[in-house]
This record gives structure tokens, C-alpha cells and sequence, in this order.
């Protein structure tokens, strides 16, 4: 375990009610100046755990630790340097912008000049008194990121925060976190239940699934655990006889056809070498589509 | 200093909200029909005869504690919890860096702010009817009249103290509930019920039931058990709060 982690749980579990068990034994290691992407298809367990991390429930069993801290001890001092935006945003729709960062101003320590510079980074300043209530999702969603960068937090964590997005809003708002993360140095939990929305900014990666961790490391860690599983399928004139020759790629039948699988692309050229020697007539040799998102949909419905 | 810090955030929250219209607006009502009342030559008008203007305070205290003082605290201390019900945003309150004691405590102080801005907007509003009164009535004498400051006082202290522990109750289910009209609906009930024990049953349970309390600064046979009406209106509001704040902290907010 890295003693680099922002935030650290040990063996965090979670009931709602007595026998449902919603979270087992998470292990979640976030790292000091890291992007988290923290995914699980809906339902997984990614706001308990959150929702845990930030005080909002009560903790049955494990541990929390943030900036080396425990939580349950220092919950206030600890959330002095946390941002949040816990899935919708949470804004009083009778305020303006600026009102209801004025709200928070304070009871976090920030300066009024902090106010206007949020405002600033999320592109809010001219809203004057238009009411949260009549935005738009997208302004909605800017001003409670706003929120969360008011104490100028150490670390920010975010609940499916593209949710109700447009593909324009989505690519701002990941513009606006790599920016966050390499000018301000900020630590971010981002969580999603799509993968190929956070893989082009995070660093790091945790997969949940059924309340249980299948996967948490670097990105490139992941990819390489994508290489290792990149299947080839192959159909030829005579598939019996390609499961002989290709013995050592491990062939399995997939329907009429077969898959193997490779590392990288010497053994696909090799591969078909074999077959052309062997006179076999090949109708197939295609690479199975197995990007990150592909692992992703494997890695948890394996499970299920 | 925490609790100072939070109810300023709640009090900026208050700002264009219904509540807060509500206490200006429904100050005013009473002062309102008391003018008209006077201006109009009606019952009103034999009743202020002998030292108008202290029974103009004294009578404006009564009409609006018997009726618009415990209708303001019922609507109140429901809908301002609904704020962060209605806006869906318990949970940025709580993923804040305030203790849950700091925002019950801030809550209900911001609650009991409004409900002595209402007090005071209420003998605001008198005053204003009385000085209209003396232009349009020169007779009565309004302005030269002798004014029992004390009296008055007293009678709005005690029409608070005794609306505390209503108000505890209701705070608590207003925090503890999102359905704001069924909450309505039963401090309403139970109100009719208070008042209905207290002037037609003649009911002696009324010196232990909270919504009936508010009767006693205005009802001469009740009014001798006053100072003990005080203590248990008091006593009902801290047992009300401790609970309260008990649920408060241990409420789970569902993802």
C-alpha cells in the first residue's frame, strides 16, 4: 500500500438493511496528485462508497483514512479540503449563482475573491441574476463544480459528474479536470459507469462490481491486462484441423468459428502462416473488438 | 463561532424564500382588519374607548396569538427544512465541513429569528395602524395617550415562550419528513384540537398539551397558570429539540 494515498479504506463494507449487503471489503488506495476513475455499472456501489468517504453515511465496518487522517475523528477539518459533487447537483434553485456559493463561502474559509474565481474557471461570471433554478443542466452542473472548487480543495471528488451532459459539455468538463489535476495539483475521484468517458483523463483506475473490487491500479496497468486477453477468431475450411495447428494459442469454438488468443500482432502474421501452409482456405482472421470498454463489460459480467 | 458561521448560511438561504415572505405578509393582517375595523366605525371602536391605546396592543396581541402567531409557526418551522428537501441538497449540506450540531442548532435559530421578525413586524405594523388611526380619528388621541411599554412586552414574551414548544415539535417533523403538507395538514389538526380543548372543552389536559399553550397570555381564567404553562411550554421545547437532533444525526441519506 502506498503511503503516498489521499485516500485510503480498509476492508470497507456496507448493509443499507439487514442481510443486503452492499459493499464488501473495499480496499480503495487513491494516490496524492493521481485522476481516479472510480467505475461500476449502475447499482454497483459507487455512491455508498462515496457517500462513505464523505461522512454521509455511517460507517459499519473497515476504515476510512483521508489525507492520513481518520475520518470518523476528523470529519470536519478533513472536509475543509474536500470538494464535492455527489451525483445531481445540489444547488438552491431561489439563489443565483453567486448567492449560493455564498451559501458555502464561509463555512468553508474562502474569500470573496474566491467566489468570482470559480465562477471564472467554470465560465459563470455573467449568469448576474438569473436564478440556478432557470439554467440549464449544463450551467447547473458548472455551478456545483464551482461549488466544489470553493475551498480550494486538496482533493475533489466526483459523482458522475458528466450525468445529463451534452458530448460538448462532457468534453469542457474533462478539459476542465486534467487542468484542475496538472495546474492546481488537485487529487480527483471521478466516478462513472462509463469507462470510455473517463479512460482519456485518469491516471488510475478502480473497477466495482457487485460491491466488491475486480480491478484498481494505473491505466497502463489495465491496458496491459487488455493486451493479455486479445482474442483473434478465425474461421477457415476447416476448423477441426486449425484447433490442432493452433494448439499453443490456446483455441476455443465460438459458434462456427474459433478464437485465439494473442499478444501482439507477429503472432496474428504467424498465425496466419500456419493456416497458409497448411492449405487451409481462410475465410476469417479478425481481431475481436477489445478495447477498455470491451474488458470492462468482460471483467463485470464475468462476475455476474 | 461554528453555529454563527452556519446560521449565516442558513439565514442566506432564506433570502426569496416563501418563509420569508410569509412572516412580512402575515404580520400584517391583524393591524390590517384593526384599522379598517377603527376607520370604519366598527366594534372596535366602543372596545378602545378607555385607554385606546393600550387595548389597541393588547387586543392586536391577542387576535394575532390566538390565530396568525400559531398558523406563522406551524407554516415556518415546516417550510423552511423543505429547503433542502425541495432543492435536493441535505447532501451537499452534510458533505460540508459543519458539524450535524451546527445545523440543527443553526436551522432552528434561523427559525426562531423569523418567528421574533414576525413578532416585531407585527408591532410594527400596529404602530403604523395607530398613527393612522390618530390622523383619521383625531378624537381618540392616539399619540398622547399613555403607553404600558412593559405590558406589552410581557404579553409578547409570553406569546413566544408559549409557541416554543409547537415549534420544537413542528421543527422536528419538518426536518425529519419531506412531505410538507401532510406536516402541515397535522400541526393544523392539532392545533384546531389545542384550541378547541382549551375554549370550548374547557379541557384540564390543555396544561399539558403544546398547541393548546398559546391561549394562556390571552385567557383570563388561564392566565394564572401562566408561569407554569412558561416552564412546561420550555421543558416540552428542550425534550423536543434533544430528540429531534438525536434523529437528525443518525438519519441516513439514501444514495
Amino acid at each position: 500500500m502506498s503511503t503516498n494515498a489521499i485516500i485510503k479504506t480498509t476492508n470497507l463494507s456496507y448493509q443499507y438493511s439487514k442481510g443486503v449487503q452492499t459493499l464488501f471489503d473495499i480496499n480503495l488506495n487513491v494516490e496524492k496528485g493521481s485522476i481516479y476513475g472510480f467505475l461500476g455499472p449502475n447499482g454497483s456501489g459507487k455512491t455508498t462508497t462515496l457517500s462513505l468517504i464523505l461522512g454521509l453515511l455511517n460507517k459499519q465496518k473497515g476504515d476510512i483514512e483521508i489525507f492520513g487522517q481518520h475520518l470518523h475523528a476528523n470529519r470536519v477539518s478533513i472536509l475543509k479540503k474536500v470538494g464535492s459533487l455527489i451525483e445531481t447537483p445540489s444547488l438552491y434553485g431561489h439563489l443565483t449563482a453567486r448567492e449560493n456559493l455564498e451559501v458555502y463561502r464561509q463555512v468553508y474559509g474562502a474569500s470573496k475573491e474566491r467566489v468570482e474565481e470559480v465562477l471564472g474557471v467554470v465560465g459563470l461570471s455573467d449568469t448576474g441574476k438569473k436564478v440556478a433554478k432557470k439554467f440549464s443542466l449544463g450551467m447547473k452542473q458548472r455551478l456545483s463544480i464551482a461549488l466544489a472548487l470553493l475551498p480550494n480543495p486538496e482533493l475533489l471528488i466526483l459523482d458522475e459528474p458528466s450525468n445529463g451532459l451534452d458530448p460538448a459539455g462532457i468534453i469542457e468538463l474533462r478539459e476542465l479536470i486534467k487542468t484542475l489535476n496538472k495546474k492546481y495539483g488537485m487529487t480527483i475521484l471521478i466516478s462513472s459507469h462509463l469507462l470510455g468517458e473517463v479512460e482519456k483523463m485518469v491516471s488510475h483506475i478502480g473497477i466495482i462490481f457487485k460491491g466488491k473490487m475486480l480491478f484498481q491500479g494505473q491505466l497502463s496497468e489495465l491496458h496491459s491486462f487488455q493486451r493479455k486477453g486479445s482474442k483473434l477468431l478465425i474461421n477457415t475450411s476447416d476448423n477441426e484441423a486449425d484447433i490442432q495447428l493452433l494448439e499453443e494459442y490456446n483455441p476455443e469454438r465460438e459458434e462456427d468459428k474459433l478464437s485465439v488468443s494473442y499478444h501482439d500482432q507477429k503472432q496474428v502474421a504467424a498465425i496466419q502462416k500456419t493456416l497458409y501452409q497448411n492449405n487451409l482456405e481462410v475465410y476469417l482472421l479478425h481481431p475481436k473488438a477489445n478495447d477498455l470498454e470491451q474488458l470492462f463489460i468482460d471483467l463485470t459480467s464475468v462476475q455476474s | 463561532m461554528n453555529v454563527l458561521i452556519s446560521l449565516r448560511s442558513e439565514i442566506l438561504k432564506t433570502k426569496r424564500t416563501a418563509a420569508l415572505y410569509f412572516t412580512l405578509i402575515g404580520a400584517a393582517p391583524i393591524p390590517a382588519i384593526f384599522l379598517l375595523n377603527v376607520l370604519t366605525g366598527g366594534g372596535d371602536l366602543t372596545a378602545i374607548r378607555k385607554d385606546p391605546l393600550n387595548t389597541i396592543f393588547e387586543l392586536g396581541a391577542e387576535r394575532n396569538g390566538l390565530v396568525f402567531f400559531p398558523m406563522f409557526v406551524i407554516l415556518v418551522c415546516t417550510l423552511l427544512p423543505q429547503i433542502e428537501y425541495r432543492n435536493n441538497t441535505w447532501k451537499q449540506v452534510f458533505a460540508s465541513p459543519q458539524t450535524k450540531g451546527a445545523v440543527f442548532l443553526a436551522k432552528f435559530l434561523n427559525i426562531n429569528l423569523l418567528i421574533l421578525l414576525f413578532l416585531v413586524a407585527n408591532l410594527v405594523f400596529l404602530s403604523m395602524a395607530v398613527v393612522v388611526m390618530h390622523f383619521f380619528n383625531p378624537a381618540l388621541d392616539l399619540l398622547g395617550q399613555p403607553f404600558n411599554a412593559t405590558r406589552l412586552v410581557v404579553l409578547t414574551a409570553n406569546a413566544y415562550i408559549t409557541m416554543l414548544a409547537l415549534c420544537t415539535f413542528q421543527f422536528w417533523l419538518g426536518l425529519r419528513f419531506r412531505n410538507f403538507i401532510i406536516l402541515t395538514a397535522v400541526g393544523f389538526a392539532l392545533w384546531f384540537t389545542g384550541m378547541i380543548m382549551a375554549l370550548e372543552f374547557k379541557s384540564k389536559l390543555v396544561d399539558f398539551f403544546p398547541y393548546s399553550f398559546q391561549v394562556f397570555p390571552f385567557m383570563s381564567s388561564l392566565q394564572p397558570k401562566m408561569t407554569q404553562v412558561a416552564w412546561t411550554s420550555a421543558g416540552y421545547a428542550a425534550l423536543f429539540l434533544l430528540l429531534g437532533f438525536l434523529d437528525f444525526r443518525s438519519r441516513k441519506l439514501t444514495a
